[in-house]
């Protein structure tokens, strides 16, 4: 990618701590430590994935950024259009708005994510309306050059989203995620409901449109494969942390933390011919309301040793652009996946 | 397929349709295919391609208005003698004593497929004192060997607690302990990691190749999920919109893959082993709706290799092309 290698969102020690209340005077007995102490920053026009397996935290972070959730700690450093940088987690609610045109998010569901009762115009043209285009038909010519660009038919606009099908419908979302030309798109999950065969055209799509408008993705998915095909780079979440964040090849040819080495290797891989020795992790997620001392993921490592139990590892950058927390990280040699 | 012992499930022909008002969808349009004991048959496909309805019609568990219009299903009991499964009432006494005995069923989701109300102890010993006449207090035992035999820790503790007090790798496991508490011959598991993460999934996928190993039984796995199928199973069916397009080996499929629609499957998938940011090949278009299946072949629209003239004008058969594998396309036949 040719790109300048400029900085368009740095993430800070973000934390999200989300409170347990219990009782009749719902007191507050414990906190929920959904993201904690996250730190990565992702270039203009580049992809960075969050990867990690339910309840780590990547949904969460993704919408600390957008400030869906306002964090409970750390700084969102993002460089609007016009080169200033501003700490969108400090902002006060009512300056938001601007910066909104500028990140956008794609949703999970395409079912739940578009309102059965709008048409597609409206649907599309919203966002257009909220940040002050009121001209009618600038609005209907905008959405037309959306659809167009998303591989749907501008006559289809005056339909409901119920006569079309999942891909379809995620494209859909994706127009309306297009219309104020955002530079940042937070994508979560949004190839995990579609049908196999419907994934691959989406994936090829969110390229497309890459190249075509220079956008920045981040990209908050389960499916390695997935994560793999449209990522730079990867970062890898584990009990509200990153634990390993590398360039996509170097994260899955050369990992060098334990829980991304389990992860990839509990891939089922598409080939009866690879039915090879995989590792099973033991044992169950942490909890992130009550997690262990130490590393969180050294009650399942099969490397952990006594600094393990009591230290929580700190990031490391072991080789340029490969963060790695793990105490072991420079002594262990771990298995990625096999090169074709 | 070339298997010297007599299959303990044989479907031939199935057809299950629903008759609705707005017309008549045909969830499985002549299925036909065999379990073997001890043998993981996979069946793959996308939504809508019948997978789960062959299942819920083995068991006579297909919902209203749901109905076999055609075909056999036989299985060979233990005493080898064989039933014929379509010919049965599904409120009748026969199907009951198969269902849950012969016949152990896991479901996708382990959250709705447990009783909220009830706790798992309870849904164990209902099922094993529904199968084998045994009394209260043997039926817990029972259920406790069952859960300690899927793996969950502390089984005298967990089976009083109810089944949102379990994780979901621990449900799928309570879920599989119920299905298997009867000793089943043949376990059919519909999407039985689906919800679940991957390290959780790589559990109970060993778990279920453990269990089969120490209990020689067949499973049947639905799922839709190249990795799972390329990872378990030993034969594989694949569908599409109801119809059985190819079978084969595992290997066959992955390796030799006949079917338009099989091999371009295989090739859309992003794999963790694929280079990245590449862009994928495509299957055109989407799966059409139920109430507008094509005529002929039903994937002949997406199809790279259609044949007009032929493909859209009559439905190919399944045939064998070599002893392992069959295929239904009018590329390996003479028209």
């Amino acid at each position: 990618m040719s790109n300048n290698h400029q900085v368009l969102l740095d993430v800070k020690n973000l934390r999200k701590f989300f409170p347990i209340r219990r009782g009749v005077l719902q007191k507050v007995v414990g906190h929920v430590r959904a993201v904690d102490d996250v730190t990565f920053y992702i270039n203009q026009g580049e992809t960075l994935s969050l990867v990690g397996e339910s309840g780590c935290g990547k949904t969460t972070t993704a919408r600390c950024i957008l400030r869906a959730y306002d964090p409970s700690a750390g700084q969102v450093f993002f460089r609007a259009e016009d080169g200033q940088v501003m700490d969108v987690a400090a902002l006060p609610a009512n300056q938001l708005q601007p910066l909104r045109r500028q990140m956008q998010m794609i949703f999970q569901d395409p079912f739940s994510s578009l309102n059965p009762r709008m048409t597609l115009l409206d649907i599309v043209g919203e966002p257009l309306l909220v940040h002050g285009e009121k001209a009618a038909h600038k609005r209907t010519e905008r959405v037309a050059e959306l659809l167009r660009l998303v591989g749907l038919r501008p006559e289809y606009m005056r339909r409901y989203p119920h006569a079309f099908s999942g891909g379809q419908r995620q494209r859909i979302g994706i127009a309306r995620a297009l219309a104020l030309n955002p530079r940042l798109v937070v994508a979560d999950e949004p190839v995990s409901a579609l049908d196999v065969s419907v994934q691959a055209q989406i994936l090829n799509l969110m390229l497309e449109l890459q190249e075509k408008l220079g956008l920045t993705y981040l990209f908050v998915a389960h499916d390695l494969s997935v994560v793999k095909h449209i990522s730079e780079r990867v970062a890898v979440m584990y009990v509200g942390r990153i634990v390993e964040m590398a360039p996509t090849k170097e994260l899955f040819y050369a990992p060098r933390h334990p829980y991304t080495e389990a992860l990839m290797s509990a891939v089922p891989k598409p080939d009866p011919r690879l039915r090879s020795e995989r590792i099973v992790l033991q044992g169950e997620v942490a909890d992130p309301a009550n997690p262990p001392p130490g590393c969180y993921f050294h009650p399942r490592c099969r490397y952990a040793t006594d600094v393990c139990h009591e230290k929580t590892p700190v990031q490391e950058e072991i080789t340029p652009r490969h963060f790695v927390s793990c105490h072991r990280a420079k002594e262990i040699s771990l298995r990625g996946v096999v090169k074709k | 397929m070339a298997n010297d012992n007599k299959p303990l499930l044989s479907v031939r022909n199935l057809k299950t349709y629903f008759f609705q008002d707005e017309g008549t969808v045909k969830a499985v349009d002549s299925a036909t295919f065999d379990v073997y004991p001890g043998k993981t048959l996979g069946i793959v496909g996308e939504s809508g391609c019948g997978k789960s309805v062959t299942a819920q019609s083995i068991l006579r568990i297909v919902d209203q208005p749901g109905r076999i219009v055609e075909g056999t299903i036989t299985l060979t009991r233990a005493d080898g003698s064989q039933v014929e499964l379509t010919g049965l009432h599904p409120d009748s006494e026969q199907i009951r004593a198969i269902r849950g005995a012969e016949i152990g069923l896991v479901f996708q989701e382990p959250m709705t497929s447990f009783s909220p109300v009830h706790t798992v102890g309870n849904q164990i010993v209902e099922a094993i004192r529904l199968h084998c006449a045994v009394g209260e207090k043997e039926a817990r035992q029972r259920g406790i060997e069952a859960l300690r035999s899927v793996g969950i820790p502390n089984p005298e503790r967990r089976i009083d607690e109810y089944a949102f007090e379990l994780s979901g790798g621990l449900r799928q496991r309570a879920m599989i302990a119920v299905a298997l508490s009867c000793d089943p011959r043949l376990l059919i598991a519909d999407e039985p990691t689906t919800a679940l993460d991957v390290t959780t999934q790589a559990q109970i996928l060993d778990l279920l190749r453990e269990l089969q190993k120490e209990r020689g039984m067949a499973i049947m796995l639905i799922t839709h999920n190249l990795g799972v199928i390329a990872e378990m199973a030993d034969d594989v069916v694949v569908m599409y919109l109801g119809r059985v397009v190819e079978e084969g080996s595992v290997d066959d499929i992955f390796h030799n893959p006949k079917h338009p629609y099989t091999k371009a499957l295989l090739h859309s998938i992003p794999s963790i082993e694929s280079t990245p940011r590449i862009k994928l090949p495509t299957i055109t278009g989407s799966i059409p709706h139920p109430y507008n299946r094509p005529s002929g072949c039903p994937f002949y629209p997406r199809c790279e290799a259609y044949m007009p003239g032929t493909c859209d004008a009559q439905e190919p058969a399944l045939l064998a092309v070599d002893e392992r594998q069959k295929v239904s396309c009018f590329l390996y036949q003479d028209r």
